[in-house]
């Protein structure tokens, strides 16, 4: 199917020969100023000087698709990547039918595709253009550096020069890509686009954001979860000088108090002036230890059917010895560097919003709930985040904002505390994971069975305005809920060949608001089901890595949607055994032990990691140190390998922080830890040396934005077990973990 | 409120603020100064650094009383067009993910390798501890205030 122009102009455009959809209906504004520019699709643009307009349709949380997705765009382009114009897409009629939500590592994946044949669409028309212009065969002609090549004459043109022609074509719906093997862009590695932004302080993020008469407010919320606002007196709030108004807000996750001021520092002190009576609600005993020491409990009930493979639960009961253990993950919090905030500017009949989000759709559908206003009255930008971890996926913190400017009609940013950010925020729940394995006579393994707990992730009710602390429970769910929704991740999607297999789950849905947390919920099963592989390989006296490679016939397994190519996770488990100098025992060190783990994942099947730590603890189990880290990567095509370098390098601090150090405590249904003191994450002082191999197997790019995270910790543990030979089976591994 | 004379890049500017306010709210809020961030208020986490007399500080723990008759140094004033060498070496080094907290760190390593020209790892480890980046961009921060040390030698 080909989109013309006639096509193009009854769908209402009036300039002729500027804009064509590149799939209807992604039909694009026109620029009025340049009569002579070529948009064949929403993603790109050229002007009759020769720029290079494209749009990046994620949203950018440090995870690198401002630099990526105009990488896609411009290699099937053929543009000069040394002088094109990134431009972030918010949502608008220009990018209608394209959701810009980031999430689940989802965005190169995605895109890949779509952004390729929207690049190669604009070179085929561009060609053709030129081709038309010299009359010769389009094929004898080629693009390169933005400028199209009669080969045999040598003749040149520009795309600027090209634009207005190219306009008038009609759109190829499926144009020639490039062979990867061609790729000069995608593959090699590419420096951040924003770097000189970020390192002169121009770059801008949400709390960034400055409008004329812009108020800045700060929120006292309910300090208990479920509780409620009472009364509050704010006479001596207003008596703050620079404090403006006090107006409460429900839009939230929770219910509460804004103080709203020429200033953040005036907004606070108004806030601690404030005298509310809050209502505990129905959660004020709830206390996270009690829950973590109860999901064992839950296991007896984890009828929810995962996987069944066999039947597990007879070859364990004719096994000769059975041997199992539980591993708990405690419940942890997003932090990313800026706190949660956002800008509204609302009237009566019109919103705008500047928003560091990763969901233009949730976020919008907030804003016309609390305004009261439809989409075309809606302005949303979508501002750069100082990280997003999941966190930016609802848009409770915008909602705030929206209802307080709308009260005090004027421009109004919210921006939470570090404290408020730690204490009201949803969090990655906190769960069990029990495993059971069969050992026949000799000694060989002939059943696996694996419960697992998940949580529901309350924050989509809240979201949708159901208050989860009072509301009656939800109608029960399906037996085969989880095996539909292919989860728990890293659970139902376990990569390994057992005998007979059995998952099942419980449902440990509690008080605590919970949401998706980097990579979700494989830190958790994957933490579980390395560190109890590794406990079965020593028991069986195998290797931790020869036993996993037993568990791993060649070729590939399906498993519900995903087919899991075990011959790509065998590969990368032996690259990292050779790597690491595996076989080789580690230096010794007087007064320390030193050892090696490893543990392996595939996420999504699109990805396959092995990692090997290499740690050591002091002679009375203090002092745990990592110092080295050696991950192996096959995430498929490595489009960017700068960026795949460092988003390992970002999982692996990330999984370091949750192995090594934080973890949320609810005591009198309240988050305990409120500072960066408390809940501690890794500094540069802790980072380990990294040896980070990429094996590009120039399968599809598989995602990566996440995917080192959920082997870190069983990785550290299961080198604390070689090097100590303590078991720790609870997160993190403090000095009194390995003690106890 | 009270009137406070601070110098900021180099320019007096005056404020009328409640004598406690932190000069981070000053700058971020009173005059649009966004390149230090606000990460905690606590002095904890490092977003927020400035230079004092070129001396690296937490503009979240300098109240504007305190900061009056000094002068201070932005990650905007750092240099005129991006080019001093930390910028120059964060951007070799490709070290930002999210950003967030870069300004606070670039400040941070251009007042300590002013002090300590040729730092080992340990040294720069310890001069970065007090700072947080969430994306986890250690090694090459290490990486880059390697490479600022050599260029600025």
């Amino acid at each position: 199917m080909t989109a013309t122009r006639r096509e193009f102009l009854r769908a209402g455009s009036v300039l002729a020969g500027l804009t064509l959809a590149f799939r209807l209906p992604d039909l694009i504004g026109v620029s009025a100023d340049d009569s002579g520019a070529f948009e064949p699709n929403a993603y790109l643009r050229v002007a009759s000087d020769g720029l290079v307009t494209l749009w990046v349709t994620h949203l950018e949380m440090g995870q690198g698709v401002r630099t990526l997705l105009p990488m896609i765009l411009a290699e099937e382009l053929e543009a000069d990547w040394t002088r094109v114009r990134i431009e972030q897409a918010s949502p608008g009629p220009r990018f209608k039918g394209i959701e810009l939500h980031t999430s689940g590592s989802g965005s190169s994946a995605g895109s890949y595709r779509r952004l390729r044949t929207a690049g190669a669409a604009a070179r085929e028309m561009l060609i053709a253009a030129a081709s038309a212009a010299w009359q010769v065969d389009s094929a004898s002609c080629r693009a390169e550096r933005s400028e199209v090549v009669h080969t045999a004459s040598g003749r040149r043109a520009g795309y600027g020069a090209l634009a207005a022609a190219a306009a008038r074509l009609p759109v190829p719906a499926t144009p020639a890509l490039k062979d990867p093997s061609a790729f000069t862009l995608l593959r090699t590695p590419v420096k951040r686009v924003d770097g000189p932004a970020i390192v002169s302080g121009r770059a801008q993020y949400g709390m960034d954001v400055r409008v004329p008469g812009l108020l800045f407010a700060s929120v006292e919320r309910a300090p208990t979860l479920g509780g409620t606002l009472v009364r509050f007196d704010s006479s001596r709030a207003l008596a703050v000088p620079g404090v403006r108004h006090v107006v409460p807000v429900t839009a939230g996750i929770h219910p509460g108090v804004a103080v709203v001021a020429d200033d953040n520092w005036s907004a606070l002190q108004g806030r601690a002036a404030l005298q509310i009576t809050w209502a505990p609600g129905p959660q004020a005993a709830f206390d996270s230890d009690r829950f973590l020491a109860d999901l064992p409990q839950a296991f007896a009930r984890a009828t929810f059917k995962v996987r069944h493979e066999g039947d597990a639960l007879a070859a364990l009961a004719s096994a000769d010895r059975r041997f199992a253990a539980t591993y708990l993950f405690p419940f942890q919090a997003h932090a990313p560097m800026e706190t949660m905030n956002c800008t509204a500017r609302v009237t009566q009949a019109t919103a705008e919003v500047w928003a560091p989000t990763q969901t233009d759709v949730r976020t919008l559908a907030q804003i016309k709930k609390v305004a009261g206003l439809s989409e075309e009255a809606i302005t949303l930008h979508c501002v750069m985040m100082g990280g997003g971890f999941g966190r930016r996926l609802f848009a409770d913190y915008a909602a705030e904002a929206v209802e307080v400017s709308r009260a005090v009609a004027a421009p109004v940013q919210v921006t939470w505390t570090r404290e408020d950010d730690l204490r009201h925020g949803y969090f990655q729940p906190a769960t069990g994971e029990r495993f059971t394995a069969g050992l026949d006579r000799r000694g060989a393994l002939v059943a696996l069975v694996h419960q697992t707990t998940s949580s529901d992730l309350t924050i989509y009710d809240i979201h949708d305005g159901r208050n989860i602390w009072t509301a009656p429970p939800k109608p029960a769910k399906a037996a085969d809920a989880y095996e539909a929704d292919q989860s728990p991740w890293g659970a139902f999607d376990t990569p390994y060949e057992f005998p007979a297999l059995r998952v099942d789950c419980a449902d440990v849905t509690g008080p605590v608001p919970v949401g998706p947390w980097r990579a979700v919920e494989y830190p958790s099963t994957v933490f579980g089901r390395e560190s109890f592989l590794d406990e079965l390989a020593h028991l069986m006296g195998k290797d931790p890595i020869a036993f996993r490679l037993e568990l791993l016939p060649a070729g590939v397994k399906t498993v519900g949607p995903y087919q899991i190519d075990r011959t790509r996770l065998a590969r990368v488990l032996d690259e990292a055994r050779r790597r690491s100098g595996w076989s080789t025992p580690p230096p010794a060190e007087r007064g320390r032990r030193r050892g090696r783990g490893v543990a392996a994942n595939v996420y999504h099947a699109g990805s396959y990691l092995a990692m090997i730590a290499d740690v050591s603890v002091a002679d009375d189990l203090s002092d745990l140190r990592v110092h080295r880290l050696t991950t192996v990567v096959d995430c498929g095509m490595a489009l960017n390998p700068l960026g795949v370098l460092g988003q390992t390098e970002s999982g692996i601090a990330w999984g370091l922080s949750l192995a090594l150090l934080g973890k949320m405590d609810f005591k009198a249904g309240a988050a305990v830890q409120r500072t960066l003191a408390e809940f501690a994450v890794l500094r540069i002082d802790r980072m380990p040396e990294l040896d980070t191999v990429i094996l590009d197997s120039g399968a599809a790019p598989g995602g990566y934005g996440e995917h080192p995270v959920p082997l870190v910790a069983p990785a550290v543990a299961n080198a604390v077990f070689a090097a100590t030979g303590t078991r720790v089976r609870s997160l993190p591994l403090t000095t009194e973990a390995l003690r106890a | 409120m009270a009137l406070f004379t601070i110098v900021i890049n180099g320019e007096p500017r005056q404020i009328d603020a409640d004598p406690r306010m932190p000069l981070l709210w000053a700058l971020r809020d009173r005059w649009q100064l966004t390149g230090t961030k606000y990460g905690c208020g606590l002095g904890q986490c490092g977003a927020c650094t400035v230079h004092e007399h070129g001396r690296a500080v937490r503009s979240c723990q300098v109240t504007v009383a305190a900061a009056a008759g000094k002068a201070y140094t932005t990650i905007e004033g750092l240099s005129a067009d991006g080019t001093h060498p930390c910028q120059r070496a964060w951007i070799e080094e490709d070290v930002a993910q999210c950003g967030f907290c870069q300004p606070g760190m670039i400040m941070e390593a251009a007042a300590f390798l002013r002090a300590n020209p040729a730092p080992s790892d340990r040294d720069i480890d310890r001069a970065l501890a007090g700072h947080i980046c969430r994306c986890g961009t250690y090694t090459k921060l290490r990486a880059a205030v390697r490479r600022a040390a050599g260029d600025g030698r």
